[in-house]
């Protein structure tokens, strides 16, 4: 294999990794920034994600479907843990968020066992990006190309959904300060369980677009959740543009330490936030903490 | 709260030493494993509430000091001819001194950037704990690590009513010392930190000096209970260092009731019963745990020893 064909395709994996990871950390920051919850419950919501999107592939023959119902329903368990429990608790300290996430992953990984199973499943990514194409001469799953695609479109929707429109306006404005928007006659109860949504089934999406790649099982939320803290970590928490590059560095660091020094690998990870962290304590674009 | 009799308060302590005490001549086997193992637990959960109780310290990588005792100690018993007695007490001072460097990097941060810090470290833990196969076992951990009691008559510790009592006096010992902690000027100090560190620091204390010391100490007992941990399993493993392990115990700590370092003890004591019960009826024991987890933060934000004392309190005014 040429250095350049290596090269790319190596890039071209480490992309695909960095697009599931960003679903994964752009959830967490955005609920972050708007509710200053440190979501324990994310990689769960991110494997419930991919094992929905196995029931409705399997008894609909198609991943398209899944696509879309198995965001919709991580996002619907979201409100409505915001709506039944979080919102009790707006008026507590940071640890009970801490806590009653970690109780809902808890208590939704072990739904989630007791309803599909121990073992992992297969699902089977869409017909048309099911085979391989050549790049410089080497093959790579059409699949992994189409995961590019997915991140950059989504990556540009949500930005675009920020920036531009006046929920994205008022989402920004209630991470800043939420008693002047409320003041100014918005719901932010109501802009919370919105953001709070919109996080989880981001995670959903990234559990849902994952499981053709990684099979959908019960150990791949404790896999993921921490690497999305990393990434959270580092790019600055609630900072979405932070969490787009760390998503991207982190992806890098894996694949490329993977192959090069595979016992240093996960070392590498922590270490790079660490340097991040003692450099700047808030994260790469995060407000001085 | 009304102040209870002094009669009565001490009643309280006395009466449960007492208790364990003379557990192992009561109880049958399998429950005094189980108790061991339980204070094991509830002396990490109290070192961890010396952080996030008096100082408001959310340390979110505490298992680092748990995995860090259980190794350091473990390896010490597998390649030394050290008896418990002092390679123990050693992987403690250990895990201290290491945390006097980690504490020294996470108090630049503050909050949410503290915990993470603390994360970052564990897992850095975790990692080298992985692929350090050479040292730590890699994937398989240390495996049996022997309980040696040594000379002098200490051979007593190594059977298995021996080291509950030598479990039972480090957690004493440990209570006595932290105890006397949170009531001297030092921790006046890290209540002073708790409540508005500003302020405690414009009254002329580096603050990052105590919360350094603070940290070092909670590490240090951390590691003495991950160091009485291996030789009581037998064993040390990356599961000890992993991140869920120190969400675990934090739960430990707000389920009994942070900055009470009694509570903690009894939250861990908990936490095991209620593991070891729900799996015994059910697979399915870690739903009914999330369950009664989640209620807990909701209804009883005081944990388990803030409904005992308000039920204690009740009973102490009636006396009198």
């Amino acid at each position: 294999m040429s250095l350049f064909a290596f090269l790319t395709t190596q890039s071209l994996n480490a992309l695909s990794q960095a697009a599931l990871l960003f679903f994964l950390g752009v959830g967490l920051t955005l609920i972050f920034g708007i509710m200053r919850i440190v979501n324990f419950a994310h990689g769960t919501l991110y494997m419930l994600g991919a094992f929905v999107g196995y029931s409705v592939a399997r008894s609909t023959g198609s991943f398209w479907p899944a696509l879309l119902l198995a965001p919709l329903a991580v996002g619907v368990v979201g409100v409505l843990f915001e709506l039944v429990i979080l919102r009790r608790l707006y008026r507590r300290e940071a640890s009970a968020f801490l806590m009653v996430t970690f109780g809902l992953a808890l208590v939704l990984g072990e739904i989630v066992r007791l309803t599909w199973g121990p073992e992992a499943l297969q699902v089977e990514p869409p017909q048309a990006f099911a085979g391989i194409v050549f790049l410089a001469g080497e093959p790579f799953p059409t699949y992994r190309l189409f995961l590019v695609a997915a991140g950059i479109i989504i990556a540009v929707a949500i930005w675009q959904l920020l920036d531009r429109t006046r929920l994205g306006l008022i989402i920004r404005a209630a991470s800043q300060n939420p008693e002047m928007v409320s003041a100014l006659g918005i719901d932010v109860n109501l802009v919370r369980s919105m953001v709070f949504g919109i996080g989880c089934s981001l995670a959903g999406i990234g559990g849902v677009l994952a499981a053709p790649l990684v099979t959908a099982s019960v150990g791949m939320a404790a896999r993921m959740i921490i690497d999305a803290f990393v990434i959270v970590i580092i790019g600055g928490m609630g900072s979405f543009l932070g969490s787009l590059i760390a998503a991207l560095l982190i992806a890098f660091t894996q694949v490329f330490g993977e192959y090069y020094l595979p016992d240093f690998a996960l070392a590498f990870m922590y270490l790079l936030m660490l340097l991040v962290l003692v450099i700047r304590p808030g994260g790469l674009l995060g407000k001085e903490a | 709260m009304a102040r209870r009799p002094k009669y009565l308060r001490a009643w309280y302590g006395i009466f449960p030493a007492a208790m364990l005490a003379l557990a192992p001549f009561a109880l049958p086997l399998y429950v005094m494993t189980l108790l061991t193992e339980a204070l094991i637990l509830g002396l990490f959960a109290m070192s961890l509430d010396l952080m996030v109780g008096y100082t408001r310290l959310f340390s979110f990588g505490h298992a680092a000091a748990f995995g860090f005792g259980a190794y350091a100690s473990g390896w010490l018993l597998l390649h030394t001819q050290l008896p418990m007695l002092c390679a123990v007490p050693l992987a403690a001072l250990l895990a201290g001194i290491v945390a006097i460097g980690v504490a020294w990097v996470c108090t630049q941060a503050t909050g949410v950037s503290f915990s993470m810090l603390t994360l970052a470290f564990a897992q850095l833990l975790y990692a080298v704990a992985f692929k350090w196969t050479s040292v730590t076992g890699g994937s398989d951990g240390l495996a049996g690590i022997p309980r040696r009691g040594g000379p002098f008559g200490f051979d007593a510790f190594s059977s298995r009513t021996g080291f509950y009592y030598f479990v039972l006096i480090a957690l004493a010992a440990a209570l006595v010392f932290c105890w006397a902690l949170v009531r001297s000027p030092f921790g006046a100090v890290l209540r002073g930190i708790r409540e508005n560190e500003a302020k405690t620091l414009a009254l002329g204390y580096n603050t990052r000096l105590y919360k350094i010391a603070v940290v070092a100490l909670a590490y240090g007992l951390g590691g003495l209970a991950g160091a009485l941990y291996a030789p009581f399993a037998g064993f040390a493993n990356t599961e000890l260092v992993f991140w869920l392990f120190s969400g675990q115990v934090l739960i430990m700590v707000i389920v009994g009731g942070s900055g009470t370092l009694i509570g903690p003890i009894l939250g861990a004591a908990f936490f095991l019963v209620v593991e070891h019960q729900l799996s015994n009826y059910t697979e399915a024991w870690a739903l009914g745990f999330g369950l009664i987890f989640i209620a807990f933060v909701i209804f009883a934000p005081e944990g388990i020893w803030g409904l005992l004392t308000e039920r204690l309190g009740r009973a102490g005014r009636s006396v009198r």
